[in-house]
């Protein structure tokens, strides 16, 4: 009887909470993605060549589940506060009936372990499929070719996701069990306790929201003025007027709406007063959740941007993918093999060498770098970023115009022409921060040079394209000088090596890295030195992986928790005073009516809590890519845009739906009352 | 009689719940009219039918058969956007819980049934105030119903029922959550609006000092009409005309065969 009772129970409350039940399930899918990233092909792939960072985001991952638990806590707690309050009657009936509370919170507790397991079955299954999706796009995406995947299955990350849930879901509903264990039956059985209204005077409301907006504003004027310098007061700043401002603009809305209803009160027909007294009552009493979901909105646009940003920002473009070191005949040699020259596309010699040594030291024979540091010193912002360029400033490695040139033709870009006049400056640094768009803006102000007591004019243009495979070889500064004035200025005016690049319909065939590794072998078997692009490419996907991975995963998560949470808070008001549309249907009001309201109420609800969000998080991602995530130079701001746009659009239908669930939810329930 | 006086027929009424062995008969043919101006009572014990008859006049319940003609239009046909049209304009309604929307001030609940029909607050202001200075609550019209006590609420909600002058009052235990001094402010209230505005009041009570207010009551048992008692309002006082209310309550008690 008891478990039959709890099986019904359990059964009635999904039916009834489908909004809350979706979202724990896209919670334990999240939850299941997170965990079991170690098993994933690509991390699979990275532990091989990158097993140092990999370890060190494994250890990493435990603290973010810890992180996601706490916040889906609250999503659970609320749905389950949501639930229960709406079976106070019943709860109020058993104990009159001589149910022992004890065997009551044993029934609450039973019928939640069962729903646990109810969306656990639904949403591990689900996990895997997406996991699988993910782990064949990502190895796709990055080159890693499909033929070696296997079906990754993780118990670890089964028991894990099973434990964490059943507990976040159990702690809930004992904390809810405490409210209950103190509560009368005759409380429990009168129509939903009556709220106490919230009242505020008008002049401390009007305070407050005038702080909030003051506070906002100083928030954003920090990120986005003083960010540059990367103090972590200006940074602690942020976030305390941030988070003090968002509070503060809540706490005195509800003041600031009842101004607004005063001041339409008199010229308002239909139910526009009895709406906008709904929203501000909402308010008043939810004023800290609306503040909370509002910053945790905020926290998955950034996150999600973050993600983005980092997915774009780390991923470089391939240059050269090998580099061959030893005589040109040799090499020659192996590149002529039938099975090695079928994948190469093309192959050139690279002078790369430092100033020769009498230019190394004495002042008269140093380059004159005088024109090119007051380029520098014309670029205006970030002004610490250029003081230390200027301070540092050296340039000692040059690089054949020829050689660049090759290079450039292999990737399919346009060539430099130098005339035997002019330079031009290369950074492997330029994707790093902000450096390269210092140098960038000052080539653009006519710098020039002086070599050997003659003048050459610097290209405008910054290159950064990796001049050989290895990645880990940093060039600060260098200049690309036409051949002949390399020849003479160079210390080692031999080739430094050979450049190889693949086929681009071999690498398209294969996968970039299965197409990598194979030509790996094949030259590993000649025994001659080398370098390849694959080890660089490790670090590279790596970092892409694991940044964008896991913010757009906490991203997700902060989106679903926030939206629960406002839409559940919504229900709630609404079930609190149902009995106030019963009484609207006596003074004339018909139910059309009454469902336009409560569609408005849901749609201003949502929307007060996006606006600061989405106003919050255009200054914080501004602040972002200004700052520290700076897009490198060269990314294709097309596909950024298009990204961009993709994502939005899916935090517009992700409202959307949350809005036209609740709406639902709301309507179904006050048609309930008619009649 | 002269027809145009009669306020509100209602002819041969029945309502029946349930279906089969569990129909039960709450109403079984009720016949009557109300006069314009009329103060009327309707009393019996619980589950009489007084209730159902109340809720099926104000349009709450959908009767079984039978007609109910509120200024010669037969209501018991109406459909959902007729029906909202006479809530709250045609009809005011009493409740015994006041209901008022808690979130709303005293003006904002009070104009709520002319804002419903189209009129804003700003064109009944005179209204308004007018209301209020008969029901005494010019002083709480800008507060929230949990700054007021209980009678205040019962007062406003009696403005908010009377605002758009409607054709007929009805109350369902107005006094049913008040003390007596409470009540006694509220009826005497109520007994000069029916006075002196001639406005029509149907009120179902329990409460016998309530009663004794009205013109006319009509006591129910067991979905019919049982008895019915008059008042010469000009000549008899409340008081008689509670002992003779008294009564007829202690012969109800007893069933018909003690009845006069």
């Amino acid at each position: 009887m008891f478990f039959k009772q709890v099986w019904r129970n359990a059964a009635k409350n999904r039916k009834g909470n489908g909004l809350f039940f979706s979202s724990l399930v896209i919670a334990i899918v999240a939850f299941y993605t997170l965990l079991s990233l170690s098993k994933q092909d690509v991390m699979l792939y990275l532990a091989k060549v990158e097993s140092d960072a990999v370890n060190k985001l494994l250890k990493l991952l435990p603290m973010v589940y810890v992180i996601s638990l706490f916040f889906v806590f609250f999503l659970v707690y609320f749905a389950c506060k949501y639930q229960t309050d709406s079976r106070r009657r019943e709860f109020g009936m058993y104990l009159m009936l001589g149910m022992k509370r004890s065997r009551m919170f044993l029934m609450l507790f039973f019928e939640t372990l069962l729903s646990s397991l109810v969306s656990l079955l639904i949403g591990i299954p689900v996990a895997l499929l997406l996991t699988e999706g993910i782990s064949l796009a990502t190895a796709k995406v990055v080159g890693l070719g499909i033929i070696g995947h296997k079906f990754s299955f993780s118990m670890c990350a089964i028991i894990w996701t099973v434990c964490g849930f059943v507990i976040v879901q159990m702690l809930a509903m004992f904390i809810i069990c405490i409210g209950l264990a103190k509560t009368q039956p005759a409380d429990f059985l009168s129509d939903g306790a009556q709220e106490k209204q919230v009242s505020i005077s008008v002049g401390k409301s009007s305070a407050l929201f005038v702080t909030g907006i003051l506070f906002l504003l100083m928030a954003y004027y920090l990120g986005i003025f003083r960010m540059h310098s990367y103090d972590i007061r200006v940074l602690f700043g942020i976030f305390v007027f941030g988070t003090m401002g968002t509070f503060y603009l809540y706490k005195g809305l509800g003041g600031f709406i009842g101004k607004i209803i005063k001041r339409k009160a008199p010229g308002a027909v239909g139910l526009e007063t009895f709406t906008s007294r709904q929203v501000q009552e909402n308010v008043l009493s939810q004023h800290k959740s609306l503040a909370v979901a509002s910053l945790l909105l905020l926290m998955a646009l950034a996150c999600v941007s973050y993600g983005i940003a980092m997915g774009f920002g780390t991923k470089s473009e391939r240059s050269a993918d090998f580099t061959l070191f030893g005589d040109g005949q040799q090499i020659e040699n192996i590149l002529a093999k039938e099975d090695v020259s079928e994948m190469v596309k093309t192959s050139y010699p690279v002078y790369l060498s430092m100033k020769r040594e009498e230019y190394w030291d004495g002042e008269a024979k140093e380059f004159d770098l005088s024109k090119f540091a007051d380029a520098i010193a014309n670029v205006e912002e970030p002004k610490d970023l250029v003081e230390n360029i200027l301070e540092n400033l050296h340039v000692d490695y040059l690089i054949a115009e020829s050689t660049y040139n090759q290079l450039l033709k292999s990737m399919g870009k346009e060539g430099i022409s130098l005339d035997g006049t002019k330079v031009a400056v290369y950074s492997s640094m330029a994707r790093e921060g902000d450096f390269g768009l210092v140098v960038e803006q000052a080539l653009q102000n006519h710098a020039s040079v002086g070599i050997n007591g003659k003048e050459y004019g610097i290209e405008s243009t910054l290159y950064y394209d990796n001049i050989v495979a290895d990645r880990s070889i940093t060039l600060y500064l260098a200049f690309i000088v036409p051949d002949e004035i390399f020849m003479e200025l160079a210390r080692e005016t031999g080739v430094y090596g050979y450049n190889v690049r693949l086929k681009d319909e071999v690498v398209d065939e294969m996968g970039l890295m299965q197409a990598v590794s194979q030509m790996d072998e094949k030259i590993a078997q000649s025994g001659i030195e080398y370098d390849s692009f694959l080890s660089g490419i490790g670090r590279n996907l790596f970092y892409t992986v694991s940044a964008s991975y896991l913010t757009i995963y906490l991203g997700i998560l902060f989106l679903i928790i926030a939206n629960t949470v406002i839409g559940l808070k919504y229900l709630i008001q609404q079930r609190q005073t149902k009995h106030r549309y019963r009484t609207l249907i006596m003074l004339g009001s018909d139910m059309e009516e009454m469902e336009l309201s409560v569609k408005k109420q849901i749609q201003t609800f949502f929307m007060m809590v996006l606006t600061v969000a989405v106003v919050s998080s255009g200054a914080a991602i501004y602040t972002m890519f200004t700052s520290f995530t700076k897009l490198p130079l060269g990314t294709d701001l097309y596909k950024v845009i298009i990204t961009s746009a993709v994502v939005l659009a899916v935090f517009v239908l992700t409202e959307f739906i949350y809005i036209a669930v609740v709406k639902r939810i709301a309507g179904r329930e006050l048609r309930s009352i008619d009649g | 009689m002269d027809t145009i006086n009669r306020i509100l027929q209602v002819e041969e009424l029945t309502k029946t719940y349930g279906k089969g062995e569990n129909k039960t008969e709450a109403l079984k043919g009720i016949t009557f009219d109300v006069l314009e101006g009329e103060f009327l009572g309707i009393m019996g014990a619980s589950g009489s039918g007084k209730t159902t008859l109340l809720n099926c006049i104000a349009t709450m319940l959908r009767p079984t058969s039978g007609k109910i003609i509120l200024n010669g239009l037969d209501m018991s046909g109406f459909n959902g956007s007729k029906l909202a049209d006479y809530r709250g304009k045609v009809i005011g309604y009493l409740f015994q819980e006041f209901e008022l929307l808690d979130n709303l001030t005293a003006r904002e609940n009070i104009t709520l049934p002319l804002s419903l029909h189209g009129v804003t607050a700003k064109e009944a202001e005179g209204k308004i105030q007018e209301l209020a200075a008969i029901l005494d609550i010019t002083e709480v019209l800008d507060k929230f119903p949990s700054q007021m006590s209980g009678g205040q609420k019962q007062r406003v909600a009696a403005a908010r029922a009377l605002i758009s002058s409607p054709d007929i009052v009805l109350a369902d235990e107005p006094t049913g959550a008040l003390d007596s001094k409470n009540s006694k402010t509220l009826m005497d209230k109520l007994s000069a609006i029916n006075e002196k505005q001639k406005k029509t009041i149907m009120m179902v009570t329990h409460d016998a000092n309530a009663a004794s207010y009205c013109s006319r009551i009509m006591f129910i048992q067991d979905g019919c009409i049982f008895h019915e008692l008059r008042r010469n309002v000009n000549k008899e006082s409340t008081a008689d005309f509670y002992d003779r209310i008294v009564a007829v309550m202690a012969q109800l008690g007893g069933g018909s065969a003690n009845v006069l």
